[in-house]
């Protein structure tokens, strides 16, 4: 019996050591790529380590390209849009965790359905409206996108981390003469600061990677977010695979930052509504 | 009376505090899905051209050697198969994960996570880059363990470029449906397994018997948003292979960017995306079906 265990074991740590290897060797060539000449990129065989280390490319993206503008472009419609995503969506959460209301159900079942609302539908639509409204290649313009594609899940998210919290301390507040907004604001949100993380960091997350949207409604050069900026650099030629290894790097960091931090959290957050207990 | 009265209140406060989020909704989600769908019944450069067609477009789009049912088919035929290994993976990494006296298991937890964190975009390009055919490392390791002899041009051959992108939604994809069913695991009750245990079952039957029926609600979710989510993808295979070679990889969201963005074709193009949001109902729809029979 302890034998066989022992192979199970034994088993499931082969799989899970292939499995990371599967994960790790790409970042690790990512690395490796950005650390090498442009000669050495086109050795072949490649090498992993390179004879000559160097970080000029992570130099170069921000003087060889623009891309001081578009992460200067993306931090700033990436963080208007999870701040002002997480007040409305922890309303709305709120909301309808605290109060009963005609349309509760249907308002929270249509939360989870715009989920699959495939976004390309949008596309067109967003397009001609920004168009007409003068928001194509502006901030705003992709801000107004973004609230689109994260309050949704955002105030679902909210909700399930709402409900768990106790409804007496709402009604103490409310004996003590503590208005709703106040019991909200004061009093129940301090306390959500968990769940409120998770959820900025699913609809930073969410916005941070966004490509068709950007790269549909910016036009202009100096209005470009880093994605669409980075997809920009592989051309049809000779593509300086340095660079961009070193530019995804960078752009990777505020994702594995919040990884590292919060992942727990994030998890129990995306899974707290599908999840039962 | 009183207690009619407050009653209205709450209706109101509910209503208060989800008016932001409702206005969103209807402003920007609501109202575009309809203005979309109004669009499809035009012949339109969006501009100054707006020629009502009737159901034109969308006999066009059927009609003839279509490219946009081809790329239905290329779109159902790759996210068939990247969700069903993303349920495989995600079922044996998450069962194996779910082990208890397993060594290191946070650490390889953490490290399994890792795909999900990349955006999209970089995934795209990086697999791209390993996937080169003269200086990509993918062939230079299949090389080295002897699987081939000479270099595959993954990227410039139907079959291969097709695989290149199944393989990147792949790894980009899993770790979502990990953690899903890693939660679901952890909330089936111990004891079932542990009358299981005492009725003799082997790990199959327990797998078979218990752990997959408890499995059936988080499963269901996982597989509607995995699908609906792979199935209108653009970025990953945009970036890789632009659709090609020769439509391999044209799937319908690059169909439909295509006739919009580079024909400027908007009403069919709009047709076309009214499809796929009735593609994307149906699939929904199927699966919500399985749900409800056992639920409720």
């Amino acid at each position: 019996m302890l034998k066989k265990m022992k192979i199970n074991n034994i088993l499931s740590l082969i799989i899970l050591i292939f499995a990371s290897f599967m994960v790790l060797f790409p970042v690790a060539w990512m690395l490796s790529t950005s650390l090498k000449t442009m000669q050495e990129m086109f050795v072949t065989p490649p090498r992993w380590i390179p004879q000559e280390i160097t970080f000029r490319a992570f130099a170069r993206i921000w003087t060889d390209y623009p891309f001081v503008r578009f992460f200067y472009n993306s931090i700033l419609i990436v963080s208007t849009t999870t701040i002002v995503s997480l007040f409305f969506s922890s309303l709305a959460g709120y909301g309808a965790s605290r109060f009963n209301f005609k349309g509760k159900s249907s308002f929270l079942v249509f939360l989870l359905v715009t989920q699959m609302f495939p976004s390309v539908m949008l596309l067109i639509p967003f397009y001609r409206v920004l168009n007409i409204l003068g928001l194509i290649n502006t901030h705003l313009g992709l801000i107004i996108v973004y609230m689109a594609f994260t309050t949704p899940l955002c105030s679902w998210m909210m909700y399930g981390y709402f409900e768990s919290i106790p409804k007496e301390l709402d009604d103490a507040a409310s004996i003590d003469g503590c208005s709703k907004f106040r019991t909200y604001w004061q009093i129940v949100l301090p306390l959500s600061l968990p769940g409120l993380a998770a959820t900025g960091i699913y609809a930073f997350i969410m916005s941070w990677n966004e490509y068709l949207f950007a790269l549909v409604l910016t036009t202009d050069d100096s209005m470009k977010t880093v994605p669409v900026g980075i997809g920009s650099l592989v051309g049809q030629y000779r593509t300086a695979w340095n660079d961009l290894m070193a530019v995804s790097l960078v752009a990777s960091i505020p994702m594995l930052i919040a990884f590292f931090f919060l992942s727990k959290k994030l998890i129990g957050g995306l899974t707290g509504g599908a999840v039962k207990q | 009376m009183k207690s009619l009265f407050s009653l209205k209140t709450e209706h109101k406060y509910g209503y208060i505090f989800i008016l932001p989020v409702a206005a969103v909704l209807g402003i920007l989600i609501i109202y575009p899905l309809l203005y979309g769908f109004y669009i499809s019944f035009f012949q339109t450069n969006l501009i100054n051209r707006w020629n009502f067609v009737e159901l034109e477009n969308y006999i066009n789009i059927f009609s003839g050697n279509s490219e946009f049912v081809n790329s239905i088919f290329v779109s159902i035929k790759f996210t068939s198969v990247v969700v069903l290994s993303h349920l495989v993976l995600g079922l044996l990494l998450a069962v194996i994960l779910n082990k208890k006296n397993l060594p290191f298991k946070e650490l390889f937890r953490s490290i399994l996570m890792i795909p999900w964190f990349f955006p999209e975009v970089v995934v795209a390009l990086l697999w791209r880059w390993i996937f080169n055919s003269m200086y990509g490392v993918f062939n230079y390791l299949l090389m080295n363990l002897n699987i081939i002899e000479d270099k595959i041009t993954w990227l410039s051959s139907m079959r291969g470029a097709f695989f290149v992108v199944v393989f990147t939604a792949v790894w980009k994809g899993y770790p979502l449906i990990l953690v899903m069913i890693l939660a679901g695991l952890q909330s089936i009750p111990e004891e079932l397994y542990e009358v299981a245990k005492i009725d003799g079952a082997n790990s199959f039957q327990t797998f078979f018997y218990i752990t997959l029926p408890n499995l059936r609600s988080v499963l269901l979710v996982s597989l509607i948003l995995d699908t609906v989510w792979w199935f209108k993808n653009f970025p990953i295979v945009w970036l890789m292979t632009r659709g090609g070679p020769v439509n391999a990889t044209n799937v319908v969201s690059i169909d439909i960017y295509q006739t919009a963005f580079q024909s400027f074709n908007f009403g069919k193009a709009s047709a076309s995306a009214v499809i796929v949001f009735f593609i994307c109902l149906g699939i929904a729809m199927i699966y919500k079906s399985m749900i409800t029979e056992e639920e409720m």
